[in-house]
């Protein structure tokens, strides 16, 4: 595939357009997103950073069609996510995004193997493609060995990798991130980075990760500071992204 | 397909096991109330499943077997002209007071006259041949042999019935009856003990047909006339049904069975709701979770309710096994227990729709499986 993504990476796959979000709660009023723009593209990793409370969340939230917007629009993949009803973007989601949680979310009573292959027997794949796929996704986060393994039986890093193969496995176009390395220390968080930073790379995917962790900031292809509901700064890296082992990739 | 929701169960038994508890307990419940109110509420119409004959011929209107009038004798040659018939014989209903040789205050007795032919048709699936052949004696008596210290004496002993004496000659099984006690002897001795002068026919006259399904029609057939006085037919089958409503539905135990149902049910219900929400809170975030990689809520439900009918089974087998057990035993100990395919049906569907109440009642929680609440 990287072929093709030198060119579709510089399209954007996920527009945002003076998008605006509130919550109220009793009778506060918090405006969280305020008018805020911006295009995120394929191929990339894009990090946004910024303090807790900042929005970063609401954003990735807004961005990845879990929630709707108060005014504005989001873009992704070509379509307006305001325009689907819930199962047009239950079925969006299915097809195109992947997420992976600060918490890892897996079943404890099935093998990674399992996790992996549940959202598959969704998609109307084979039995056998569906196997393919989870074997594969398994593979590349490095867990070939600990596939048999429960949820109990692994480590954090281990069951981040595993939730990572379960979005990796549906081959989706638009990968989330919610704080993925916040949970785990710094050799295991570095390995996940890694691990995003290749799917980015190698699949063309457009990765969105949401994080306050600054270690992840060095492998950033892109940092979106946040704060306050607003962009405050937009920086690429200069240099080519490298690996934790100082490799260009 | 990975089969979330059976290795969820498996792998989290002790979660789901007091819902599988209060299903299994609740079908329980309602499997030993029926077959317990089936049992001693079909012992009404052990007159007529523990004998052979085909059709009956009793006083119109009756409403149970122990209520029957006498009819004309001469009825017997009547019922015997009809083609379909083979044989056709009498049967005496006495009711008896019962005087011991210990002192047991007064007992009511149900008394049987029967044919004591080898071939007789009256309670020929009860009572064996040897027994049979014993009432032929003058006199003689068979009794259940739950109904011993009731009436308080043994074989070979002897007790008044209606002030005339009687010897009992015989012990037997599964003659047992409700309200009072069976008594079986010959048509003979039964007439001696009859101390009403007005009755001068049998209660019944009991046919056996050449073909049996032939019942009804024949029933129908000997309705038809009137020339020997009031009388009416019945296929043994309508006459069984007609005795059991009677007592089960004129004594108020129908309605005891149906309302202790509606409780049983509720309280399963409550239980084993409560105890799928909680499995269903348990693993919220991962539903959320699916949810969020595109996994409809349809397919969550799917799962719940997946959950809820394996429960259900699991309860239902482990009922089943218990109840079996528990009815050995009470058969064992002469404890009236009877269960046919309509009451086991009745418990099945009423066990299986408690776990769907309780499936519905969970789904209900997925409605927190919001994947943007993963977002925090």
């Amino acid at each position: 595939m990287p072929a093709t993504t030198a060119e579709a990476a510089r399209a954007p796959s996920l527009q945002a357009e003076n998008v605006s979000k509130a919550f109220v709660s009793g009778n506060q009023r918090t405006q969280v997103l305020d008018g805020l723009s911006l295009s995120i593209e394929a191929g990339e990793l894009t990090l946004i950073s910024g303090p807790s409370g900042c929005g970063k969340s609401t954003l990735l939230a807004v961005l990845s069609g879990l929630q709707k917007v108060d005014g504005g629009r989001v873009c992704a993949l070509g379509s307006e996510l305001g325009q689907l009803d819930l199962r047009a973007l239950e079925r969006f989601r299915l097809q195109h995004t992947g997420f992976v949680f600060q918490g890892f979310n897996l079943f404890p009573a099935l093998s990674a193997f399992e996790q992996v292959e549940l959202p598959l027997n969704h998609m109307g794949l084979s039995r056998d493609e569906a196997r393919y796929r989870a074997q594969q996704s398994l593979e590349e986060v490095g867990l070939a060995h600990r596939m048999r393994l429960r949820p109990s039986e692994l480590s954090g890093g281990e069951k981040q990798r595993v939730a990572i193969a379960r979005a990796l496995a549906k081959r989706p176009e638009l990968l989330f991130a919610d704080e993925p390395t916040s949970a785990l220390d710094a050799a295991n968080g570095q390995v996940i980075i890694d691990i995003l930073h290749r799917i980015a790379r190698t699949h063309g995917t457009t990765v969105l990760c949401v994080s306050h962790d600054p270690r992840l900031v060095v492998h950033a292809d892109r940092v979106l500071a946040m704060e306050d509901g607003r962009i405050l700064s937009d920086r690429r890296s200069e240099a080519p992204a490298t690996d934790s082992h100082g490799n260009p990739s | 397909m990975v089969a979330l929701a059976r290795k969820t169960l498996v792998y989290e038994w002790r979660r789901f096991l007091p819902a599988i508890l209060a299903v299994g307990f609740a079908g329980l419940l309602q499997l030993l109330q029926i077959a317990l109110v089936l049992g001693i509420f079909g012992s009404t119409s052990l007159y007529i499943t523990g004998s052979s004959a085909d059709v009956w011929v009793g006083f119109p209107g009756t409403q149970s077997v122990s209520l029957g009038r006498t009819i004309n004798a001469d009825l017997q040659s009547r019922i015997l002209m009809d083609p379909a018939v083979e044989r056709v014989e009498p049967y005496l209903w006495v009711d008896g007071d019962w005087r011991g040789a210990h002192e047991t205050g007064g007992v009511s007795v149900f008394v049987s006259g029967i044919d004591t032919r080898a071939d007789g048709l009256m309670y020929s699936r009860v009572l064996s041949p040897a027994l049979r052949a014993r009432l032929a004696e003058p006199d003689a008596i068979v009794i259940d042999r739950s109904a011993m210290d009731q009436l308080g004496v043994d074989i070979g002993q002897t007790a008044t019935i209606n002030g005339r004496r009687v010897r009992v000659v015989g012990i037997s099984t599964g003659l047992r009856a409700l309200g009072g006690v069976n008594v079986l002897c010959s048509l003979d001795t039964a007439r001696q003990l009859d101390s009403d002068p007005s009755d001068d026919g049998p209660t019944y006259l009991v046919a056996k047909l050449r073909d049996p399904a032939q019942a009804e029609a024949v029933a129908a057939r000997l309705r038809g006339d009137t020339a020997f006085g009031p009388y009416t037919a019945w296929s043994a089958r309508d006459f069984a049904n007609i005795s059991v409503h009677y007592w089960l539905f004129d004594t108020g135990a129908g309605a005891g069975v149906l309302f202790l149902a509606g409780i049983v049910f509720l309280v399963g219900a409550a239980i084993t709701s409560q105890t799928l929400i909680a499995a269903v809170n348990g693993s919220v975030r991962e539903y959320a979770t699916l949810n969020a990689l595109g996994v409809g809520v349809g397919a969550l439900r799917k799962v719940v309710l997946e959950q809820a009918f394996w429960v259900g089974a699991l309860g239902l087998l482990g009922a089943s096994v218990l109840g079996i057990v528990l009815m050995l035993l009470a058969r064992s100990q002469d404890v009236p227990v009877v269960l046919n395919v309509t009451a086991a049906l009745a418990c099945i569907i009423l066990v299986m729709g408690l776990a769907a109440v309780s499936g519905l009642a969970a789904m209900r929680s997925l409605r927190r499986a919001d994947p943007a609440n993963l977002l925090r």
